[in-house]
């Protein structure tokens, strides 16, 4: 029907689909293609959950690529965006409820580093060798599937993507008609504004991937408010303590 | 019969005498009237039964009953069904390139009829518009409606740039809105996704021909040639076809244009983007009054966007537009200047046993249609067509299910990007049926009143003149009939997003992507 070239990849997500039925004629088909040997491993409710969250990490993955492939040169729908952009609200208020709702880590720790708003800028959990560490940890109802398509799926982002999740989200939707719009009214600089630095070289750093999609313009890469502005804010912090120290130096 | 016994009676006395064997001690007068009362009663359930279909519980008869009174109402052109079994569609016209490699430019982008439905107007991804026109219907076939050939070409809009973004402003025209009439000329409005323009199209059939000054080609008489003076004349010509732009309505948009719609008052007109909606006079150009705006001052905080709007048919006042939330909120300008807030909201309450990832951009409603009396509403979401009343804001009065063999392929079609297509719908002239497109160049058409529904599609393999479509239908067990289609074997590149009904008679426009199929009402 889809893509005859990913073929295997499809049968994959009906065969989700089609588990997530309860129709007893379907799961004599599982087992065969991803699911292997751990048929014996879970019970009913928790192979429903199971597929919940290869769904949910199939979504998001589907979703973070879809957000990044529009880059320059196309104008992207808005309605698109907004769509997407929903859409991977959901799944961060789906992880955030599950990770709430059970003591054990059903969730990915990587995930989870993903969604917290106060995240440093390098979490130690986010980098991708850490990443295989995590498999004995998980209890062993929930079987080592979970976390070998984390890291894997992990791998396929790109670790910037990972670090400014929320920004970049944000950033690529509405920015580029908004910086255009208010164009010369609601630039607050007021974050940005560091005595010593130019502000343009503050603004260059805090973006990662701002920079590869738009052109050189400072006013478009200043948004007039940040919604997670831990990471900035930590980033400030850092460039202070070090113009602090510097001070220091100079003066001694 | 009594009447007919008695003839008998007269004719063959013998028979008479058996007979009257059989009924012992009876009053031949009470055996008459017996025998008649069962002839009337007889008459009677007959009737019943061709008359009204009892159906197997009285509370679906009632329902079908109110919905014929409903109905009658309305009915008072030609072109009464459409979804029911008595209406059998025919192939009529095919226009378009016929190889199937598509050139990106020949993307049909929008179908319109005008308001008499002699003229329908196409657009496409490469700017142009093309229109068609009814032929007179011949005396030699009186019962067959006039063909559509091709009345004008003209391109609309040429692609721009944008310096300011360094993008790319398509010319695709996104929606073509017929003025009513008021002259021998026709207007439309046809806007991209920045500028609306106003066309003309007149017909020239004569030339004045005789100028003193100049020759017949133009070039200018020498002065001593000029010996008698005349008065130029108008001569038939060949009908030619001229469309103008009268009036370009540009700069108001930020976002893509998504629709536009012609007021009752013929004035004035709307034009909707994804966050504003701005009302213009038809004669001003320059500016245009913004009466909706959703845009929040935090563009962080934006999670819905407006994805169609339209005028009421009759009140010059009344507006709606969709979201791709899900919602409708209809508008009244006497209110207030912005309208930004609604009179009523319109929006069903979802079903938890449905609830998925895919949910919103599932509710996402791809457009929005009044009924030609005004009275009801039709929005398409992605896989459903929902009837309101504009009384009740609950829950639509009626939701029809185009593809729900789908919903368990939503996964799938998220990847593909085919979840994100926006299909459309129209009414049929007396708003008894309602149509929308599908994949695999399918469409459908639900009769609201007989409660019927058919799968039609459109290919060049029925195409054959005046050869009745046949019902399609898709298979959604385990078990295949003959002939009909599996979901997996669908194609989702072959989709019809727009069609259009005339608003007088069962002729219907459909557009495959680069095709216009038009089918007719078989008539005997």
């Amino acid at each position: 029907m889809l893509g005859r070239g990913v073929k295997r990849k499809w049968s994959c997500l009906e065969e989700l689909e089609a588990e997530a039925r309860p129709a007893a004629a379907e799961k004599e088909r599982d087992g065969k293609e991803g699911q292997g040997d751990e048929d014996g491993f879970l019970v009913g409710p928790s192979k429903s959950a199971m597929n919940h969250l290869q769904q949910r990490q199939l979504v998001l993955g589907l979703c973070m690529e879809k957000l990044q492939s529009y880059q320059a040169g196309m104008e992207l729908s808005l309605r698109r965006s907004v769509l997407l952009i929903n859409t991977l609200r959901q799944i961060q208020e789906d992880m955030q409820s599950d990770e709430t709702g059970t003591s054990e880590t059903l969730l990915n720790h990587t995930d989870s580093c993903l969604l917290r708003e106060d995240m440093q800028v390098t979490c130690p959990g986010c980098t991708e060798e850490d990443g295989d560490s995590l498999s004995p940890p998980l209890s062993p109802e929930f079987p080592s599937q979970e976390a070998n398509s984390s890291p894997d799926q992990q791998k396929s982002l790109p670790a910037a993507a990972i670090n400014t999740f929320s920004e970049a989200v944000n950033a690529m939707g509405y920015l580029s008609d908004l910086a255009l719009d208010d164009i010369f009214e609601d630039i607050d600089t007021s974050m940005y504004e560091t005595s010593e630095l130019p502000s343009a070289w503050s603004a260059g750093s805090l973006w990662p991937i701002s920079v590869s999609l738009w052109t050189d313009e400072d006013v478009k890469m200043r948004p007039p408010s940040l919604p997670s502005a831990g990471s900035l804010q930590s980033r400030l912090m850092d460039l202070n303590e070090l113009d602090h120290i510097m001070e220091i130096l100079v003066q001694s | 019969m009594g009447g007919g016994e008695n003839m008998g009676q007269l004719a063959q006395p013998c028979r008479r005498q058996k007979m009257q064997q059989d009924h012992l001690d009876v009053d031949p007068l009470f055996i008459r009237f017996l025998r008649t009362f069962k002839e009337v009663l007889k008459f009677v359930l007959f009737s019943y039964t061709v008359l009204f279909e009892p159906a197997a519980d009285p509370g679906q008869l009632r329902s079908r009953a109110r919905y014929r009174d409903t109905l009658s109402e309305s009915l008072t052109m030609a072109g009464a069904g459409g979804g029911n079994s008595d209406v059998q569609w025919c192939f009529s016209q095919v226009k378009g390139a016929i190889d199937d490699d598509v050139a990106e430019a020949d993307i049909i982008s929008t179908v319109e009829f005008n308001h008499s439905g002699e003229l329908l107007a196409t657009g496409d991804k490469g700017g142009r518009v093309v229109i068609f026109q009814q032929e007179p219907e011949s005396k030699n076939q009186p019962q067959c409606r006039g063909e559509y050939n091709v009345y004008s070409t003209f391109q609309s809009h040429e692609p721009e740039f944008d310096y300011l973004k360094s993008l790319e402003i398509e010319e695709k025209i996104n929606k073509i809105r017929w003025l009513p009439q008021k002259n021998a000329a026709q207007f439309l409005l046809s806007t991209n996704d920045k500028t609306i323009k106003l066309w003309k199209i007149s017909e020239r059939d004569k030339r004045p021909e005789g100028y003193n000054l100049k020759e017949e080609d133009g070039r200018y008489r020498d002065l001593n040639t000029v010996t008698t003076l005349r008065v130029p004349v108008f001569r038939p010509m060949d009908l030619m076809v001229e469309a103008s732009p009268r009036r370009v309505f540009s700069n108001a948009h930020t976002y893509h244009i998504n629709s536009i719609s012609v007021n009752s008052d013929c004035e004035t007109y709307l034009s909707a983007d994804d966050l504003r909606i701005n009302l213009w006079n038809l004669e001003i150009n320059d500016r245009s009054f913004n009466i909706v705006d959703i845009k929040p001052t935090n563009m962080e905080e934006l999670t819905e966007v407006i994805t169609a709007a339209e005028f009421h048919p009759n009140q010059c006042n009344t507006f709606v537009y969709s979201s791709s939330k899900g919602t409708i909120r209809l508008c009244d300008m006497r209110a207030s200047a912005l309208c930004d807030q609604h009179a009523k909201q319109f929006e069903e309450p979802e079903d938890p046993n449905n609830r998925s990832f895919f949910s919103e951009i599932i509710s996402s409603i791809s457009d929005v249609k009044f009924s030609h009396s005004g009275r009801y509403m039709m929005t398409r979401d992605y896989l459903s067509v929902k009837i309101w009343d504009l009384n009740m804001e609950s829950r639509p009065v009626e939701t029809y299910q185009v593809h729900e063999y789908l919903r368990s392929k939503l996964c799938s079609l998220y990847e593909n990007d085919c979840i994100f297509d926006k299909f459309e719908c129209c009414w049929n002239g007396n708003d008894s049926v309602v149509m929308t497109g599908s994949y695999n160049n399918f469409f459908r058409m639900f009769d609201r009143g007989y409660r019927q529904d058919v799968t039609l599609e459109a290919s060049r393999e029925n195409s054959k003149p005046r050869s009745v479509l046949k019902p399609r239908k898709v298979s959604t067990g385990g078990k295949r009939k003959k002939d009909e289609i599996s979901v997996d074997s669908l194609d989702f590149n072959k989709k019809i997003l727009h069609t259009a009904w005339h608003p007088l008679d069962n002729i219907i426009a459909v557009a495959t992507t680069n095709n216009l199929y038009i089918f007719q009402e078989k008539l005997n």
